[in-house]
């Protein structure tokens, strides 16, 4: 793990904080440093909604995206453990996880996933989502790692609280809500976009968030823009982002 | 706002509120509809008034309100341009005027605010029925007292507006209300696919997002089949939707 790249991913977490703060981005870097930092494969972020109900904000990828929305319809799997006991949970052999999550072990294994960590979001007694770590081989995660992914969490879970505390529930409210909706008009924008240059979904996405990027936009600004016309969507190739395709 | 099946209570909260509907929808002897809706969440939330706005070729129609007041909003919302529901119409998520008289609220909207207090309005909850860039209307909540709504209520309110999207949704794509889903597969827009598709079949048809909705769903509907099933097959390039009108796999 290179010390530098870790630093900059606190900086970048501590960044989107400061102002204009967009929850989706924010989430997604979290999602993003950790697969370049930890020695995972995939990661996947749940957030309690109003409601009390659990949705996927980001995901390292399309599977992982699938693969989380199969632990809430199937109402079992390590991530609703993590945030419903508030603790980690990890699973160091998928493969022989049936037991305890019979339909999740085997999507999991068919996608091709053997061991997995599902980290609390949490601070003090309050827990509003999980974050989801996947790895191809089995075995357990190091202890450093799953110190740095922790302290990640933390960082990410204290500035969505913080967040919450300037205006009290109702900012919340209003922002995880209104990055719901968000979510929908990236998909709306993804699915355009690869129909127009076809590509796939992945790489729609890179295009979108690397334009995006380049330009200091928020993500669902440009989704807009792209669905309303008023940005072309074969500019979204002049700065595409190769390094970066999760989303 | 996509709810997920199988996963806390909200999806508990909207079954209540479908049941509450229903319910009264039997004791009148008349349909479900928006405007029952409406009336339902006048009788079961600790508001003094409901409005639920359609948003038609960009103007905010009013389609049902259970007081005068919740009318005279609607009409300031148009007349001055800003207000807490032009705010939820445009950035799709929902905004929550506790306290009209206070110093944000004033700020916020210097036109609106005022006005809203002087007609009597103490707080006003504007919660968007959208689905991405498709924006339907708003479902709004007013209090003549200011102060926020309290969690449970909060929680209540957004159960009300996903059973009023679901309603309008329907409408939209001229399904029976409530029922357009002969599959049973409950509300499908937890599924990324079921957007993907429509942003594909908005290029394939050279249509607006709401266009590509509804011809989603009528297809979905026509086929009976799932309508997450349908945009796997769209996202997966198995399906095109064809601008003169037939469908190639």
């Amino acid at each position: 793990m290179s010390d530098e790249r870790l630093l900059e991913t606190f900086v970048e977490l501590a960044d989107t904080l400061v102002d204009d703060f967009d929850v989706i981005d924010f989430l997604h870097r979290l999602v993003a440093g950790c697969v370049a930092l930890l020695e995972v494969d995939a990661a996947g972020l749940l957030l309690t909604d109003q409601r009390g109900q659990l949705q996927v904000m980001a995901s390292s990828s399309e599977q992982v995206r699938l693969l989380e929305l199969f632990q809430l319809q199937n109402d079992q799997g390590p991530c609703l453990d993590a945030f419903a006991t508030g603790t980690r949970v990890s699973h160091a052999d998928l493969s022989a996880a049936g037991g305890r999550w019979p339909r999740f072990a085997v999507a999991a294994t068919e996608a091709g996933f053997a061991a997995v960590d599902a980290l609390p979001m949490r601070l003090r007694s309050e827990v509003i989502g999980a974050l989801n770590l996947f790895r191809t081989g089995p075995g357990v995660l190091s202890g450093t790692a799953l110190r740095t992914a922790q302290a990640l969490v933390d960082v990410a879970t204290i500035g969505l609280l913080q967040e919450r505390s300037i205006r009290h529930q109702e900012i919340l409210t209003e922002q995880l809500q209104g990055a719901l909706n968000s979510r929908v008009v990236i998909e709306q924008a993804k699915g355009l976009v690869a129909e127009r240059l076809g590509i796939d979904m992945e790489g729609a996405f890179a295009a979108l968030r690397g334009y995006a990027r380049s330009r200091n936009l928020k993500l669902g600004d440009v989704a807009g823009a792209v669905i309303a016309g008023r940005t072309n969507t074969y500019d979204l190739l002049g700065t595409p982002d190769p390094t970066d395709r999760a989303r | 706002m996509a709810t997920v099946a199988g996963n806390g209570d909200g999806d508990d909260r909207s079954a209540q509120v479908r049941a509450w509907v229903a319910e009264r929808a039997v004791s009148r002897g008349v349909p479900v509809s928006v405007r029952l809706l409406c009336e339902t969440a006048g009788a079961r939330l600790a508001v003094s008034g409901v409005a639920l706005t359609v948003d038609t070729a960009g103007w905010p129609e009013l389609r049902c309100s259970t007081d005068v007041l919740g009318e005279w909003l609607a009409e300031l919302h148009v007349t001055v341009g800003e207000g807490p529901c032009v705010d939820a119409q445009r950035t799709g998520g929902p905004v929550l005027a506790g306290d009209l008289d206070g110093s944000a609220s004033q700020r916020r909207w210097p036109l609106f605010a005022p006005a809203a207090v002087e007609a009597g309005a103490g707080a006003l909850f504007a919660l968007p029925l959208v689905v991405g860039t498709i924006r339907l209307g708003v479902l709004a909540l007013h209090r003549v007292v200011a102060g926020q709504l309290p969690p449970a209520i909060l929680a209540d309110s957004l159960a009300f507006a996903d059973v009023a999207l679901r309603l309008l949704v329907d409408e939209q794509a001229g399904l029976p209300a409530g029922n357009g889903d002969p599959a049973g597969e409950g509300w499908p827009l937890y599924s990324p696919q079921v957007h993907q598709a429509t942003g594909m079949i908005s290029a394939q048809l050279g249509v607006g997002m709401d266009e590509a909705f509804v011809r989603l769903r009528a297809r979905a509907f026509a086929d009976r089949r799932r309508l997450a099933e349908l945009a796997a097959d769209v996202v997966a390039r198995r399906l095109r939707f064809d601008p003169t009108g037939e469908e190639a796999s």
